[in-house]
């Protein structure tokens, strides 16, 4: 039999029980829906896991990070000189594999002052690389580069955050030029980041609502308390003050502590991995070159993102596999509900099934009739179930805006989609079989 | 050749452990262009025979032949293009589709024989002339009288060009003028040289038949077949039929 003509014929059936249709489908409706829903809102959450990580730097950023030596090295520890400048003038000599070397020397909680405005935040000691290893980009001016560490400049480049909180009056003014003050001596803003924000905050942003007054409506005391923590990436990013490390070890570090011998330890070194398929390769390379610089003491350690990454995947995974297994169960129950009906259609339709028999139509035509019918079923449950999915995404954004706004993806529909005209097909069968199994003569009695 | 051959047909059904001969020992040949009845009372295996020759059952021993096909023992495929090709049902209650228009329900047949749209259309129209409800296309047959009804389910038994033409009391659901007109219309397709077998309980519809056959306990009752030529006139038709 034409299967077109099956399919008419399934239209026709269901067309001529519009309720009772809208009710089989709405368990497939519901399946679809949450199935989708589902995977927008892992999506959601992965994107913008995924989405910090690259912010703060990506994969293929490692850092150096200060560890406890072993215990048999315990007591020669101090010959090790600890993560200097020399580490990365090493690094940068000795290890090809590592793309960029930055390193930086942290102040927590200093003063940064114009005129009457004082904000206390962390300045770094950075060199030119931390624009391209830390992700930043410049909205103006330039970064700190070779000659300001060579010249020990008193140069400066802010975060577009800095920026809003010391000229708060004027959100647009981009202050280069200025003379800013860090702990009392006068640095020079040669440079500014731009601003940074997820994609969800960028839509919003757009949408009418700035960051600024999401702010101002949180310090008021509002309900919504998401935003803008210190280990927020974007919020750090926003509020980055660098300045040159050689000026930061010449202004802070040996006039501070006059006394004391000058502190060349860096506070941070961190690494980007030019080829990420060789990530181990390098490593390799980066500590043979460190061991040398730290005379043989294992007091450093790598800090990769790699677990992070994984995490994230893992973590999405497993959502995605309860999500799924839930809406999977509810896409069961449609479609024993389409059997059950599909079942009492067929009784329903014993004689004309008999008819079809008697005039020519094979128990394959009447099989196919059948599972077309409730394919059919299965397929426009499956399309009115993306767009609930859709409608039920729009109000769960509504009913709790998060930073995770959900994500449908073109895999994630079609895989829904697919179940649901699965299904419905899977679910005809059985009534399928037992309609074409009928006797031709006693069909044509019944009833 | 005869168009349908049966040999010692025996069909026995099983109601617990008791075996039912429905026929016991049918022999009987059909020649292609005859015109003929089936009478018995109810019991008398009428029915089993019909469902036999119209191939929606296979005996369960002898020798049953239809247009040089032995369907004694075709697969249920086989039995189905049979039906689909060789053979047209009438009903007594017309078993037309009550969601199909009078056009889709002819066409029904030709669909299960894959014949192509266009063709299946123009063939449809021509068996809906044949029986006179050209004016009648889009109805549906709730829609539609009796009568009307089973000139629509004639005009499907004919439209895939059939060898042979079973109607089962097909003026049974009628009253006597619209029976009679069903019955005339019967007359024309035979004069035209179809082949048509009425299965009836009516001896005032089967004494008009060229041929009879009487059934009894799932045997022919021998010697009351009536032996009337072929070729001989037909019998006179009742006036108020036309």
């Amino acid at each position: 039999m034409n299967f077109w003509f099956g399919l008419l014929i399934g239209l026709k059936e269901i067309g001529a029980h519009k309720f009772r249709s809208f009710l089989t489908m709405l368990g497939i409706i519901l399946g679809v829906a949450s199935l989708l829903a589902m995977f927008a809102l892992t999506e959601g959450i992965a994107q913008g896991m995924r989405e910090r990580l690259a912010a703060s730097g990506g994969v293929e950023r490692v850092e150096v990070t200060y560890k406890d030596p072993s215990e048999e090295m315990q007591d020669l520890a101090f010959l090790s000189p600890g993560r200097t400048l020399a580490d990365v003038n090493a690094l940068r000599k000795g290890a090809p594999l590592v793309d960029l070397v930055s390193p930086q020397m942290d102040m927590v909680n200093v003063a940064i002052s114009r005129s009457n405005k004082t904000l206390r935040l962390n300045v770094s000691g950075v060199c030119p690389e931390f624009l391209d290893i830390g992700k930043f980009e410049l909205e103006a001016g330039r970064m700190i580069c070779q000659a300001d560490l060579d010249n020990v400049s008193r140069v400066v480049v802010i975060g577009a955050g800095v920026a809003d909180e010391l000229w708060p009056d004027n959100p647009e003014y981009i202050p280069l030029g200025e003379v800013i003050r860090i702990n009392g001596i006068p640095y020079r803003i040669v440079g500014m980041f731009g601003f940074a924000e997820s994609d969800y905050s960028k839509r919003k942003r757009e949408a009418g609502i700035s960051a600024a007054q999401e702010e101002r409506r949180m310090r008021r005391g509002g309900k919504k308390k998401v935003k803008a923590t210190k280990y927020d990436p974007y919020w750090q990013k926003n509020h980055a003050v660098v300045i040159p490390i050689s000026a930061l070890f010449f202004d802070f570090r040996t006039a501070a502590n006059a006394d004391a011998s000058a502190n060349r330890k860096i506070d941070r070194l961190s690494l980007r991995i030019s080829d990420l398929s060789l990530f181990e390769e390098t490593l390799y390379q980066v500590r043979s070159v460190l061991t040398r610089t730290h005379r043989g003491i294992d007091d450093f350690g790598f800090e990769t993102r790699e677990e992070w990454f994984d995490s994230i995947e893992s973590s999405v995974r497993a959502t995605r596999l309860s999500g799924s297994f839930i809406a999977g169960i509810s896409l069961l129950v449609g479609g024993i509900g389409i059997t059950n009906i599909m079942l009492a259609s067929i009784t329903e339709r014993i004689r004309e099934i008999g008819v079809r028999r008697a005039i020519g139509a094979r128990q394959r035509d009447i099989f196919t009739q059948i599972v077309v019918e409730s394919g059919v079923i299965g397929f426009i449950g499956g399309l009115l179930g993306l767009a609930a999915a859709t409608g039920m995404i729009q109000l769960l954004i509504l009913i709790s805006p998060t930073e995770n706004a959900p994500i449908i993806t073109f895999p994630a529909v079609m895989i829904s989609f697919g179940f649901a005209v699965g299904i419905g097909v899977l679910s005809g069968l059985y009534p399928a079989w037992k309609a074409s199994t009928l006797d031709p003569i006693e069909a044509l009695r019944y009833g | 050749m005869p168009l349908v051959e049966l040999y010692d047909i025996r069909k026995t059904y099983r109601v617990g452990d008791q075996e039912i001969a429905a026929l016991d020992g049918v022999t009987l040949s059909i020649e292609a262009g005859e015109f003929l009845a089936i009478i018995g009372p109810s019991g008398s295996g009428k029915s089993t025979l019909m469902h036999l020759l119209g191939c929606l059952d296979t005996p369960t021993s002898g020798r049953l032949v239809i247009d040089g096909v032995d369907i004694s023992r075709a697969s249920n495929d086989a039995l189905s293009a049979m039906r689909n090709s060789k053979i047209g049902f009438v009903f007594q209650s017309f078993n037309l589709l009550p969601k199909f228009d009078v056009l889709r329900n002819v066409e029904l047949p030709m669909v299960y024989a894959g014949v192509a749209a266009k063709v299946r259309r123009e063939r449809a129209m021509e068996a809906i002339e044949r029986v006179g409800l050209m004016n009648r296309l889009h109805n549906t047959p709730l829609q539609l009288s009796g009568g009307q009804c089973q000139r629509v389910a004639i005009a499907r038994a004919i439209v895939n060009n059939p060898k042979i033409v079973f109607a089962d009391e097909p003026t049974g659901n009628l009253d006597s003028h619209t029976g009679e007109a069903i019955l005339t219309l019967f007359r024309e397709l035979a004069a035209s040289g179809r082949t048509i077998v009425i299965v009836t309980h009516d001896n005032t519809i089967a004494a008009r038949l060229p041929r009879r056959i009487e059934m009894r306990d799932g045997r022919i009752r021998l010697g009351v077949e009536a032996q009337v030529s072929n070729t001989a006139p037909l019998a006179p038709i009742a006036k108020e039929g036309a």
